[in-house]
């Protein structure tokens, strides 16, 4: 009762401060008020604190299971371990609304602290936009989406979260991830339109920016490898793409976000490309709402929207009006943004290989859209549902990300600006090197299968450039200097860190390209039947089945299936008991739990299929991925180069706050 | 302003934008089924346990529930309980409710029913004859008919009980 009232009240304090934040940020952009600025400032760290306070009364009455509050009578159980119960938060529609605002109101207060007197033409657009956003965010929570209703009577017990959101530990992390990710998105979109605005961008805004850029990007990067973890480990089927709606909408604004961050390079350097890189911006932000309309609507058929909700039309409208409003601002400001000094330079150049990349991108984005929303398109024309599975998305999708792989390695080996060509030569040699003899190796090895050899090649080719990159600097310097190597290694790298960065994330994009390429191009699939006692044989492991066992949780019933695994060559590799759980939710449906043995070298991954206790036999398929852990590896990489590169800088920032203290010292 | 920038954001956002509203009030779950609505596929088959030949024919008159299901289904097994008990109650009422052995050796499933309770026959369906007939993709599925012998449901996958015993209620 109280909890109800307490929240009710925080999320209509959210909403009042970001209505008036809102319009006291894009009238002090207007106006260039500071008062009004100070004001927007204020209201975002209301905004924070409201939300804040809402997320903690709906965590308190999670976990007291007070089941007068709606929510919890929606998804809480009595049931649930603690981990599922605070993870409850975000396993259903209200609660993951609320819990977007709560993130949107951490960004906005950053933002506006991180923005204090530093951007005087920007920072209070900026925060109005943010702030805008945050509006309907909290119109949701406290309207089609509020989680705070009042339930009486209060029911004794309620249902518990969906099975599938507590099957697994990565739960805990793979929707937070995601959700700071397309929510960070408003910030860089904020900023971007902020530039429309004012109808200039600064070197200083610009680079503002990209860092602001980060951070989601970061957060969605790792969304999505945690998501295909998260698949591979639950669903079943061995897979960790699907090529699937909701996962094609986290993907796509990861597309154009990645675009923009190497477009904003060129922005950066040489004043080039703004409108595109504007466009780029605003479409990945655009993206994260559609994509969050495709998961919550109920109109896409997809294995991961949990809910059917009436929450669709209204972000129908919301996405509406965000497209125009992106669309008219661009049209009417793009002409205003300074035209570049120069032209790019020529195809030896850096430049123009940024720009390859940046079209890649594009058509890849296009190509997931059009496939994605063809299903409806064809419903709509035809009135026959169809669906565009994966040959659609792996035809284009295959070749695309080979041709991205190729121009990473590339583009980085080229220098900015002009190059001769005697020079260009000079830097692909050794790559190519490697990518031939890689290519001589595969084949000699008796590998046929075209695209993963091909994937292998290239990212050969993009390794060695990649590696070549990360130590230049550091060797240019200890030849110049006279240092010793290690000191001018870590000197240069400090020095050039944001670029170190980037080199990083490279180097886990080449990880995942040779993960997604080895684990489907040599996929083994085994069908077992096996009685008690019997041993068969999955590419070079030995499986006994040891027998079957019921194991009675408070919320779940599970069937084991217990294996005893050595490799063919007899070196014992463990035990491996893939299950069957029967969640009291959904007593109908049991959800398989996979057992996976892992390595770098690759998977044997089990999923129960049945099991006759009494005949004592069981059916099981066994899964063998080559190098598929590469994938998860290769996503820790990318965000650890995205930390360096984004960590913040103390002294780039006070150079920024106060450039002539700088400049007199 | 820039015509040209519009433009193009116009071609490009309006008509994603109708498609997205199009979608709207279309289930995607949905199954187009033929069989909804059309008299029931007729059949003969034999009684596990009798051998006496059940025709479907015979049973005009009556709501039928024709469930197909197999030993070897873990959602069969969850849902058999409940439908026997089901059975006991609105088979008094006129509700006929048959098995149709999908799939399976009789030998095996009796051993399913010894586990999981028997309230109404089970039909053998040699070759799976009559599963394909009624179009059935996986067991469980659950075919509600009317008085007339007309398809009125088709549940994929467990029954809903929700939809379920209403549905029986409005037949009778």
């Amino acid at each position: 009762m109280t909890i109800s009232l307490l929240g009710r009240a925080a999320v209509l304090v959210a909403l009042a401060a970001c209505a008036i934040g809102a319009v006291a940020g894009l009238y002090g952009g207007a106006k260039r008020s500071a008062a009004a600025e100070a004001w927007a400032r204020a209201m975002a760290g209301l905004f924070f604190a409201a939300t804040a306070t809402a997320v903690g009364l709906m965590e308190f009455a999670l976990l007291t299971h007070d089941f007068s509050v709606g929510y919890v009578a929606e998804v809480g159980s009595l049931k649930s371990p603690t981990w599922v119960t605070i993870v409850s938060l975000w396993s259903s529609l209200e609660g993951s609304i609320l819990f977007w605002a709560f993130v949107l109101g951490v960004y906005a207060a950053g933002q506006a602290l991180l923005t204090r007197k530093r951007f005087p033409q920007h920072s209070a657009w900026a925060l109005g936009m943010t702030l805008l956003v945050g509006v309907f965010f909290c119109y949701l929570v406290a309207g089609v989406a509020n989680p705070f209703t009042l339930v009486d009577p209060a029911p004794s017990d309620g249902p518990g979260p969906n099975p599938l959101l507590q099957n697994h530990v990565l739960m805990v992390i793979h929707p937070p991830a995601l959700y700071l990710g397309y929510v960070g998105m408003t910030v860089p979109f904020a900023m971007g339109a902020a530039a429309l605005l004012a109808g200039r961008i600064t070197p200083a805004w610009s680079r503002a920016l990209r860092n602001a850029m980060l951070v989601p990007w970061g957060f969605l990067t790792v969304g999505i490898i945690l998501g295909g973890w998260w698949s591979y480990e639950v669903l079943g089927w061995g897979g960790y793409w699907a090529w699937d709606p909701v996962e094609n909408a986290s993907f796509l604004p990861w597309l154009t976000s990645t675009a923009f961050l190497h477009s904003a390079m060129l922005m950066e350097r040489k004043d080039q490309l703004k409108g595109w890189t504007m466009t780029l911006l605003m479409s990945s932000f655009l993206l994260t709402i559609l994509g969050t309309f495709m998961t919550r609507s109920g109109v896409f058929n997809s294995v991961h929207s949990f809910t059917q909700t009436p929450i669709g039309p209204v972000f129908l409208v919301f996405l509406t009006l965000m497209l125009l409003f992106s669309v008219l601002l661009l049209a009417a400001r793009v002409d205003k943004l300074t035209p570049p000094q120069e032209g790019l330079s020529g195809p030896t150049s850096r430049d123009t290989w940024v720009l390859a990349q940046n079209l890649a991108f594009a058509t890849f984005t296009f190509t997931v859209l059009l496939g994605t929303v063809w299903p409806l398109v064809n419903e709509a024309l035809s009135n026959e549902q169809i669906s565009v599975g994966e040959p659609y998305f792996n035809r284009w999708g295959v070749p695309l990300a080979g041709l991205i792989v190729f121009l990473m390695g590339v583009g980085p080996a080229l220098p900015w600006g002009r190059a001769t060509p005697g020079g260009v030569l000079k830097r692909l040699a050794a790559p190519a090197v490697a990518l031939v003899l890689t290519a001589i190796g595969c084949l000699a090895a008796g590998l046929r299968e075209p695209w993963p050899v091909l994937t292998f090649s290239v990212s050969a080719f993009a390794l060695v450039v990649t590696l070549a990159e990360m130590v230049a600097p550091g060797v240019a310097r200890w030849r110049a200097r006279g240092e010793s190597l290690p000191v001018a290694m870590v000197q240069a790298t400090v020095r050039t860190r944001r670029r170190f960065g980037g080199y990083i994330v490279h180097l886990g994009v080449i990880a995942i390209a040779v993960g997604v390429a080895a684990s489907s191009g040599w996929r083994d699939e085994h069908q077992l039947t096996l009685l008690e006692g019997e041993t068969a044989v999955a590419g070079d492991f030995a499986l006994t089945y040891l027998g079957a066992e019921t194991v009675q949780e408070s919320h779940r019933l599970s069937t084991l299936a217990k294996f005893d695994v050595k490799t063919v060559a007899g070196r014992e590799v463990g035990q491996l008991a893939p299950r069957m759980n029967v969640y009291a939710k959904m007593p109908m449906n049991p959800l398989g739990d996979p057992a996976v043995h892992s390595s770098l070298a690759g998977d044997l991954y089990l999923t129960l299929v049945s099991v006759e206790a009494e005949a004592g036999a069981v059916s099981v398929e066994a899964i063998i991925e080559p190098l598929v852990g590469w994938i998860w590896i290769g996503g820790g990489i990318m965000a650890l180069g995205t930390i360096v590169a984004g960590w913040p800088s103390r002294k780039r920032s006070r150079s920024q706050a106060a450039p002539t203290a700088e400049q007199a010292a | 302003m820039n015509w040209k920038v519009l433009l193009i954001g116009v071609v490009l956002v309006v008509p994603l934008v109708v498609v997205l509203a199009l979608g709207f009030g279309h289930d995607p779950r949905a199954l187009p089924t033929t069989m909804v609505d059309r008299p029931a596929p007729g059949f003969v088959l034999a009684d596990m346990d009798t051998g006496e030949q059940v025709d479907l024919a015979a049973l005009r008159g009556k709501p039928v529930v024709i469930n197909f299901a197999s030993s070897w289904c873990v959602p069969c097994a969850q849902e058999h309980p409940w439908l026997v008990r089901v059975a006991r109650d609105y088979q008094p009422r006129g509700v006929v409710f048959l098995n149709v052995l999908y799939n399976d050796e009789p030998i095996k499933w009796q051993g399913f029913l010894a586990r999981y309770g028997q309230s109404f026959p089970t039909l053998v369906d040699p070759g799976g004859r009559v599963a394909i007939d009624y179009g059935v993709a996986g067991v469980p599925e659950t075919f509600v008919l009317d008085d007339q012998g007309n398809i009125v449901r088709k549940f994929t996958g467990p029954v809903v009980p929700d939809e379920f015993l209403p549905l029986l209620d409005g037949l009778l």
